[in-house]
């Protein structure tokens, strides 16, 4: 009992199972889209599925027991002869159709589903709320479908095809059986029984897994300390790696333990299943057959190919036919991950009808946040005003609550109480894209898209003009020089991910790139995350010019945690623990000589020594 | 990771024979017991696949003949005991013996390519080619012995179920035993021709399944959720995947109509009328009385049985190249002998460290490489190279507090590999008490050098371990340990732990781990140094991720405990150069200026601009 306990707790996520209903209706949707992509295909696909079905079962047992009882018979050579060249015709066309279907129809047609279902996932990802990534499950479930979305469909096909084929064949099969002796149809029946071992069996494979994940994670754990270069300095000094390769033994031990524990068992309960099919069905059915052909003359030669073949295949069958069921099962649970997805609907979302946001004064009201899952609020009561034409440095140290307020300004998340207006409206009322499309933002953790460098600064659809505007742009962030040095000038592909000439830029010229973002638009909002982090200082002074020069008459609110940048700023929000703590001008929070004029010292106090106290 | 090796192997057959050979030795030198039960295994399996039809030979002849019942019954008892005795051994060998004896010879291959990787130079982590090969090597050392083993056996299999399968066919008649052996054979060359096709396809299609990943990765990677909410960019996006999905299923039909012609037309249906082909002329022999029902049920039905197995003997076959690539690249590690080698002398107490005139470049010429790779794959590029040395000299006393400074790629960090020999240099000398570097003890060496790097990392083990940085001793090393960790400034987040020094870092093994934030990793970090008697530290970048209240603490605690120590700081924020006794400006590899802060300041070059620029506005304005 005890070790049983042990087990459960080592398999927190226990498989769950759909109730029938959701299973077929998950079914059906999946062949819907097969449907609504292409009907012929999917007509196709069960024309295929159903010629194909009883052949094996004719071609190969049925006809050679026709054959054999014909000639012993003497039976008219003709009716044989035609009986033959039936299943030849049937088996060869077949070949052929078959070919045709899996190497030209379904290839290029799956494709197309798949494309079809992931647009769907896609468009549905880009319009989730930014809290989405945050919840665990979400993102899961998201990234499961996506993988899903590629072959899960095909999948499904793949076990309706199997489900008819395996129908067919078993009817058939006991048909016959029944027409040659009824009391067969018991040995067909019984490895049924041993469903019970295969149910067993499966359990404690089951457990024997998901008990090895544990060890499975140590070893993977210890060969990544090995050849990660990350570690490989700390590897060489020191024994650390004495430690490691123990763990790595250690859990030799507990695998071969754990095998020793299931092994056997697992062993027992799969040589009954394998007894029972063989010798007991197969052995028995057949000795049962002789014995009748032989001493009783009720059935025929023929007959004992059928029972030959067809015990053991029903046995087999009706057996797999039970795991044939059972994957609709799995099929759907992945199905309903993406149903689930694409049922989603965004808290925040466009509204057609809102008005457009045309800039404006930005007032931040009493805003209190909290990420989902969290134990604190992130921000507290902020509020704050930002005039038109404002440049605003929020400062603070890690974790103070400016990026998360950032991401309030953009509407990625709505505040759990206080409001955010626009030009006295609240920003709820804006139409949501009109509203985001009012700022230019360059975020701290930006990023390249592999597409050319104008689609990389407009971040839309290219339109006439694009080209001299991104250009423009470039000269203002000083990513110019180094753009148009490449051959391609501002139709240069970033990075090498699809193109081979794709230009690899360095993360500081990344950087300018992202910043000829807030130049190539004329949005009343800029919002600078972090700008220059990854600038060298001369860069950094550069860009800094550059950027007043060109926000003139556009708000600007730039974070920064290196204070030198916000000396300029025509007002400074120090943020602490997700309060504002202190507000105001360089030289009213210095006079006020507290915590931002504390942090200011100390920065400064190696740069301009002690005096800079005085 | 999954890696195809697209080119087509191309490898003399001696050479195949050499590698594979090796390493069959290896396996049954290392875990004899796994070689011989799985041959044994495989014979038993091959037996038992031919097994079933020469029962239905035998007992349908039988019938035919119109044998006893007691005639019959020895041919159904030997059937019974066959499959008895066959499933004892098959499910005792599969469920139990064979999945602990692979894991021991995994467990054995592995630890040799640990050693081996302990013991690599850690240039070649930085040579990214070398490095994916390594990389991949590891990961797949253990399954490719046991695919290399497995292929054997089962050529074992195939080849004695084809060969009784054969001999039956013959005996009953020589033509049909032809007659499959050509289609067989022609199904063989057809799938031969379908493989290298494929190969082709996927090479063609790769850049088209990386465009498929990569517009996947965006929508759902959170890192561009920002990105794509504030822009229209996923429109662009949707159309990239809609012309990409346009080329995949024309690339599709291309290749399907051909497909079609190898496979179905040439394999298929040529196989199937062989199949009717043969039906129809038993059928004759059958009616002229020439057979028994047994013979024909038997040629018949052994028809798919034969074609599957001879064919897979030769797929098995075909193989062998392909693991002989895999081992070449796995004995090119193994035989790599590392370039920094141990001096013999002991070493002294640090009295001082002098450069002269040293140079470097990244050289990994001598890294085993393989011609072969992957035409998707392209190493990445490499970024070290640039960051190299030249005809630097400079040297330091016992005691002294030196700063490093420079952009990012002036060869700083390269410096500190130099110094620690975790490379020698191209040219020039690293001198300590006015001896060659390379003439001592290499490991007592480093042991001379507490470093805490720029990327420094924790282990999944106790914070005491990962302290002093291996395996921990309770009874010396607890006051040290605890010292340190206060030293650093982790002492407030200690006390809360319930365990201690013995908390468990990261959940990776243990549930109850605990994560540290990135600045409590680096107090960690720094701990190291000081929890050993290092006469020589040396700090990269030590408060990345500290924050300015935190970073000035740091700085304090490094002054106070290393205040006899010689301490190298490496910073390209020049707020923590002021404390240095003298501070080295690099500039592209090039020791630009050096001298104390005043001094450099005075001179007014790179230094005083990069410095001035830094304080220019908390000069202005306070």
């Amino acid at each position: 009992m005890k070790n049983k306990e042990k087990l459960n707790k080592q398999k927190p996520e226990k498989k769950k199972r759909l109730p029938v209903g959701r299973t077929i209706a998950n079914t059906v949707f999946a062949l819907k889209q097969v449907w609504h992509v292409s009907h012929s295909y999917f007509i196709i696909y069960f024309v295929n599925t159903i010629l194909y079905a009883p052949l094996n079962f004719l071609s190969s047992t049925y006809l050679l027991s026709v054959i054999v009882d014909g000639v012993k018979n003497n039976k008219p050579v003709e009716g044989i002869a035609a009986f033959i060249a039936v299943i030849a015709v049937w088996s060869i066309g077949m070949e052929l159709f078959n070919g045709v279907y899996w190497q030209i129809i379904s290839p290029g047609n799956y494709d197309k589903v798949a494309n079809y279902v992931r647009i769907k996932l896609s468009q549905k990802a880009a319009s989730a709320d930014l809290s989405c990534y945050e919840t665990p499950s979400f993102f899961d479930k998201y990234v499961k479908a996506m993988d899903e979305a590629n072959d899960r469909i095909y999948r499904v096909m793949g076990s309706v095809d199997n489900l008819i084929w395996r129908v067919t064949y078993i009817s058939l099969s006991s048909f016959l059986l029944f027409t040659i002796d009824p009391w067969l149809i018991l040995f067909m029946l019984f490895p049924l029984l041993m469903g019970i071992f295969r149910r067993m069996e499966r359990k404690l494979g089951h457990e024997y897994i998901t008990s090895q994940k544990p060890i499975n994670r140590k070893q993977d754990y210890v060969r990544r300390t090995f050849y990660q270069s990350d570690y490989s300095k700390e590897m060489r000094i020191g024994n650390m790696y004495v430690r490691m390769l123990r763990v790595y033994r250690d859990s030799f031990y507990e695998f071969r333990d754990l095998t020793r524990k299931y092994g056997f068992k697992t062993a027992i309960l799969s040589y009954l299943q394998n007894f029972g099919l063989e010798v007991v069905t197969i052995v028995g059915a057949l000795t049962y057959a002789v014995y009748k052909t032989v001493v009783l003359k009720e059935l025929t030669i023929g007959d004992c190919i059928i029972v030959l073949n067809a015990v053991g295949g029903v046995s087999y069958n009706l057996n797999n036919l039970l795991q044939n069921i059972a994957e609709f099962g799995e099929h759907a649970l992945y199905i309903d991950d993406m149903r689930y997805f694409l049922d989603y609907e965004p808290k925040i979302k466009e509204d057609e009808n809102a008005p457009e946001a045309n800039g404006g004064d930005i007032v931040v009201d009493n805003v209190t946040f909290r990420y989902e899952g969290a134990e604190k609020d992130t921000l507290k009561g902020v509020s704050m005003r930002i005039r038109k034409g404002e440049k605003i440095a929020l400062v603070g140290l890690n974790g103070s609550g400016k990026t998360t307020l950032v991401k309030m300004l953009l509407r990625f998340y709505d505040p759990k109480s206080g409001s955010i207006s626009l030009d006295g409206k609240d920003i709820k009322e804006y139409r949501l894209s009109s509203y985001r499309e009012s700022y230019s933002c360059v975020f701290q953790d930006f990023h390249m898209f592999s597409l050319p460098v104008v689609e990389n600064v407009t971040l839309r659809k290219r339109r006439e003009g694009d080209e001299e505007l991104v250009e423009n742009a470039l000269k203002e962030s000083g990513g110019y020089d180094k753009i148009m040095s490449l051959e391609k000038g501002v139709n240069t592909t970033l990075t090498k991910e699809f193109d081979e000439n794709g230009a690899n830029l360095s993360v500081g010229e990344q950087q300018k790139v992202s910043l000829a973002r807030i130049f190539a638009d004329d949005s009343p909002f800029i919002i600078l995350d972090e700008p220059s982090s990854a600038l060298d200082p001369i860069a950094e002074h550069k860009m800094f010019e550059n950027m007043m020069r060109a926000s003139e008459g556009r708000s600007v609110i730039f974070i920064s945690h290196r204070l030198s940048s916000a000396v300029s700023a025509d007002r400074i929000y120090l943020m602490d623990d997700g309060v504002i703590a202190e507000e105001g001008t360089h030289s009213d929070l210095m006079k006020k000589n507290g915590k931002y004029a504390n942090m200011f010292r100390l920065q400064a106090e190696n740069y301009v020594g002690k005096e800079a106290e005085a | 990771m999954k890696k195809n090796n697209n080119k087509k192997p191309s490898q003399k057959l001696n050479v195949v024979l050499r590698n594979d050979g090796r390493m069959l030795l290896k396996v049954l030198k290392t875990t004899p017991s796994l070689f011989i039960t799985l041959v044994i295994s495989n014979a038993l399996g091959g037996l038992s696949s031919a097994a079933g039809t020469y029962f239905t030979y035998l007992l349908l002849n039988s019938l035919d003949e119109q044998k006893e019942f007691s005639e019959i019954l020895p041919i159904l008892i030997a059937m019974a005991v066959f499959w008895t005795v066959y499933f004892i051994y098959a499910s005792w060998y599969r469920h139990y013996y064979d999945r602990v004896i692979r894991r021991k010879l995994f467990l054995k291959l592995q630890t040799e390519l640990f050693e081996k990787a302990i013991s690599l130079d850690v240039s070649c982590y930085d040579d990214p080619e070398f490095y994916n090969d390594f990389v991949w090597a590891m990961d797949n050392a253990g399954s490719e012995a046991t695919g290399l083993l497995d292929d054997f056996a089962a050529l074992i299999r195939t080849l004695i179920t084809s060969g009784t399968l054969f001999g039956l066919l013959i005996t009953i008649d020589p033509i049909i035993a032809a007659v499959i052996m050509v289609s067989s054979v022609i199904s063989v060359i057809s799938f031969h021709i379908g493989n290298r096709l494929s190969f082709e396809q996927e090479k063609e299609m790769n850049p088209l399944w990386r465009t498929r990943r990569y517009i996947n990765r965006i929508f759902y990677l959170p890192d561009y959720a920002k990105e794509v909410r504030s822009g229209k960019i996923s429109e662009v996006l949707i159309d990239k995947m809609n012309e990409n999905t346009g080329k995949i299923v024309e690339m599709r039909r291309k290749y399907g109509k051909k497909y079609f012609v190898i496979y179905d037309l040439l394999g298929g249906v040529l196989g199937n009328i062989t199949n009717m082909g043969v039906v129809v002329y038993m059928f004759i022999k059958l009616l002229n009385g020439d057979v028994l029902a047994g013979a024909f049920a038997a040629s018949v039905g052994v028809i798919w049985n034969l074609r599957w197995n001879i064919s897979s003997f030769i797929e098995g076959v075909m193989k062998f190249p392909k693991h002989s690539l895999f081992l070449e690249k796995y004995y090119g590690f193994l035989n790599y002998v590392s370039r920094t080698k141990s001096g013999t002398e002991q070493v002294p107490h640090f009295e001082s460290l002098e450069l002269r005139n040293v140079s470097f470049t990244y050289d990994f010429s001598d890294h085993p490489k393989y011609e072969y790779h992957d035409e998707d794959y392209k190493p990445p590029e490499n970024t070290h190279r640039v960051d190299a040395l030249k005809n630097v000299s400079m040297s330091l006393k016992k005691g002294e507090k030196i700063a490093i400074v420079g952009y990012n790629g002036a060869g700083k960090t390269t410096l500190i590999k130099l110094l620690m020999r975790l490379y020698d240099p191209s040219d020039g000398q690293v001198l300590m008490n006015g001896k060659d570097i390379r003439e001592y003890n290499l490991e007592e060496y480093k042991s001379r050098i507490g470093t805490v790097f720029q990327d420094y990392k924790m282990f999944s083990a106790t914070i005491a371990e990962n302290v002093v940085n291996g395996e921990y001793d309770p009874e010396n090393d607890r006051e040290t340990v605890i010292k340190a960790l206060d030293a650093a400034g982790f002492g407030e987040k200690l006390s809360e732990l319930e365990n201690g020094i013995d908390t468990m870092l990261t959940r990776e093994f243990d549930e109850k781990g605990t994560n540290l934030s990135g600045g409590e990793q680096q107090k960690v970090a720094i701990a190291r140094v000081f929890a050993k008697p290092f006469e020589l530290i040396i700090m990269d970048e030590p408060s990345s991720a500290l924050d300015p209240i935190a970073e000035y603490n740091l700085n304090q605690a490094i002054l106070q405990y290393a205040a006899d120590k010689t301490v190298i700081f490496i910073s390209h924020r020049l707020s923590t150069t002021r404390m240095a006794d003298r501070i080295y400006m690099f500039d592209s590899g090039v020791l630009s200026e050096y001298g104390s802060h005043e001094e450099l300041m005075e001179l007014n070059g790179k230094y005083a601009e990069m410095f001035n620029l830094q304080a220019e506005n908390y000069r202005k304005k306070s």
